[in-house]
């Protein structure tokens, strides 16, 4: 029975192994075929004549190192700006009383809760309005801070015990100062899962930059990569060696910082 | 804390309070004006009440967008099955457990639209894997991307793949947070694990399903992007709300009429705020 019950258990987990590994194999196999061998029936997924010549032709292709560029220009400062404004305002929610705290929590609360997909439509109008359309500073303002960061680093500052500020003050330490060189470094944890969070869903958005960017050369990564399944049919090859490329760095994160991943998925999970 | 000035405060607070005001809370208030004008982009806008709203009221493709919306709610329950499954599973591994969890994580941090482009090709109906699969059984073809509804179930699996490993780690979590002392005394009892899993896990889980059913609920209304790269192609009567909304402000630029369907996304997407909210406040 309970071999049965073992032999059960790693038949399911394996099984969903393979579903969740199969898609990314079947990726990497076709960005290391040749052109003939990509539609031919039966698939393989094992490519006959190994090429590199795909992760060449990309960069020419298209302007794949621009798109590149672009996306880390603007994960960047989504990612600072979270974490430094988050981090910041989220201090102060959660260690001072004042007059207007009430109504800055209602507006907080407010911006976490409505859909993206509603101010969509005003948010593009109002970068318009500030001559923002297609720049990449048009896609970085409005995502520079978020309500969820405020939210998660307000919940890792409330814990921190009062003993450690007071004894800071009596020290004469400004303000900024016990926010910088106390409460922050005691909240690492917190930044980096916040960090991995904001880079993930900063590095796959889509829908708003699709909108704002115009021109080819502010394309960030997976709006030209969406052009390019339009305009590239039959190059599925050089599609998925760019695809292999573009998702790189939320591969690695994920495997080298799984742990802080669960952490902000639990803290955050208010999203 | 005493040692802050008002102004310090008020320094400190403010390039946030800029940005969510202006980027938040004003676009918030003008999607609902918006959604009363009709905005030209050359000269004067023009208010027209609640025309856009009426208008829903003909249109057979926000019908069809707003039932194939909720068609997709359909892969919430089968989220939570699969993913509380596999938590349970998970946890009463002895080792491995990282293992399993980092790898189910690879498709949720995978962007959506290089998914799209892994699965379209999978999908493929001329020579792609399920169709070669499915024709060496049984000598026939699946429109995965062409037909209806077929073209829905081919994104729900996508969703689901998608999905599965973000839940899964919630599950998880809220597996460890219960306490083990009831279960153990049921076990001593003699009662079964489908006995123990109903009477006594999944009630204690209920803050768990909610959240994971808040969260999935609202994304499979929202549903875009995965549209956007697996059936481009297909006719609007196949695609949802938020792709419709997408269609009329940014591609028939009807900015006004979009913002009314954002505005019905909204109604549409309060009871999952509600409930995010309720979730919120037990956390204060």
């Amino acid at each position: 029975m309970k071999f049965f019950k073992a032999a059960l258990t790693y038949t399911i987990l394996i099984l969903f192994i393979f579903i969740s590994v199969f898609p990314f194999l079947w990726l990497v196999s076709t960005s290391f075929k040749g052109s003939e061998e990509i539609f031919i029936i039966p698939p393989k997924l094992i490519p006959q004549k190994f090429t590199l010549n795909n992760f060449k032709e990309i960069w020419t292709a298209i302007p794949f190192g621009r798109y590149y560029i672009n996306s880390f220009i603007v994960t960047l400062f989504v990612v600072i700006g979270n974490l430094f404004l988050g981090s910041l305002t989220g201090f102060i929610l959660a260690r001072f009383n004042f007059r207007f705290k009430k109504i800055l929590m209602f507006i907080v609360i407010v911006s976490l809760i409505i859909p993206q997909e509603m101010i969509l439509i005003p948010n593009y109008l109002i970068l318009l309005n500030l001559r923002l359309i297609d720049s990449l500073v048009g896609i970085i303002l409005p995502s520079l801070v978020s309500g969820f960061s405020i939210f998660m680093m307000r919940q890792a500052f409330i814990s921190i015990p009062n003993e450690f500020i007071d004894a800071a003050i009596v020290d004469g330490c400004s303000l900024f100062k016990v926010y910088w060189k106390i409460l922050l470094p005691m909240a690492k944890p917190t930044l980096i899962s916040l960090a991995l969070l904001v880079f993930i869903s900063t590095w796959s958005d889509f829908l708003f930059p699709l909108i704002i960017l115009r021109s080819q050369e502010n394309y960030t990564l997976q709006v030209g990569l969406s052009y390019m399944t339009g305009t590239f049919v039959d190059n599925f090859r050089l599609i998925a060696s760019g695809s292999l490329l573009a998702m790189l760095p939320s591969i690695l994160l994920t495997v080298f910082l799984s742990k802080y991943f669960e952490k902000g998925i639990f803290e955050g999970g208010i999203k | 804390m005493k040692l802050a000035s008002k102004s310090s405060l008020v320094l400190f607070l403010l390039p946030t309070f800029v940005f969510i005001f202006l980027f938040s809370s004003l676009p918030t208030l003008l999607a609902f004006s918006i959604s009363l004008f009709k905005i030209n982009f050359f000269g004067k806008s023009e208010f027209v009440g609640l025309k856009n709203f009426l208008r829903l009221f003909y249109d057979k493709y926000f019908y069809s967008a707003l039932i194939n919306s909720f068609i997709y709610l359909l892969v919430t329950p089968v989220l939570a099955l699969i993913s509380l499954t596999l938590a349970v599973l998970i946890k009463d591994l002895q080792r491995g457990q990282n293992f399993f969890k980092t790898i189910y994580f690879l498709p949720v941090v995978t962007p959506v639209i290089i998914s799209g482009i892994m699965w379209r090709y999978i999908f493929n109906e001329d020579s792609g894997f399920l169709n070669y699969v499915i024709s060496s059984f049984f000598n026939t073809k699946v429109n995965w991307l062409t037909s209806y509804p077929e073209n829905i179930f081919s994104i729900m699996i996508l969703t689901i793949w998608r999905g599965f490993g973000y839940y899964l780690i919630i599950f998880f979590a809220g597996l460890m947070s219960i306490s083990k002392d009831i279960e153990e005394a049921a076990i001593l009892d003699g009662a079964g694990f489908f006995r123990r899993m109903f009477f006594i896990v999944l009630p204690q889980l209920k803050p768990t399903l909610t959240l994971v059913f808040v969260l999935s609920g609202s994304a499979a209304i929202k549903l875009f992007t995965e549209i956007y790269i697996l059936i481009p192609g297909a006719p609007l009567s196949h695609k949802t709300m938020v792709y419709y909304l997408y269609h009329q402000a940014f591609e028939r630029f009807d900015l006004s009429y979009g913002s009314t369907i954002g505005i019905v996304v909204f109604v549409i997407t309060l009871g999952f705020s509600y409930l995010n909210l309720k979730l919120i406040e037990r956390e204060r």
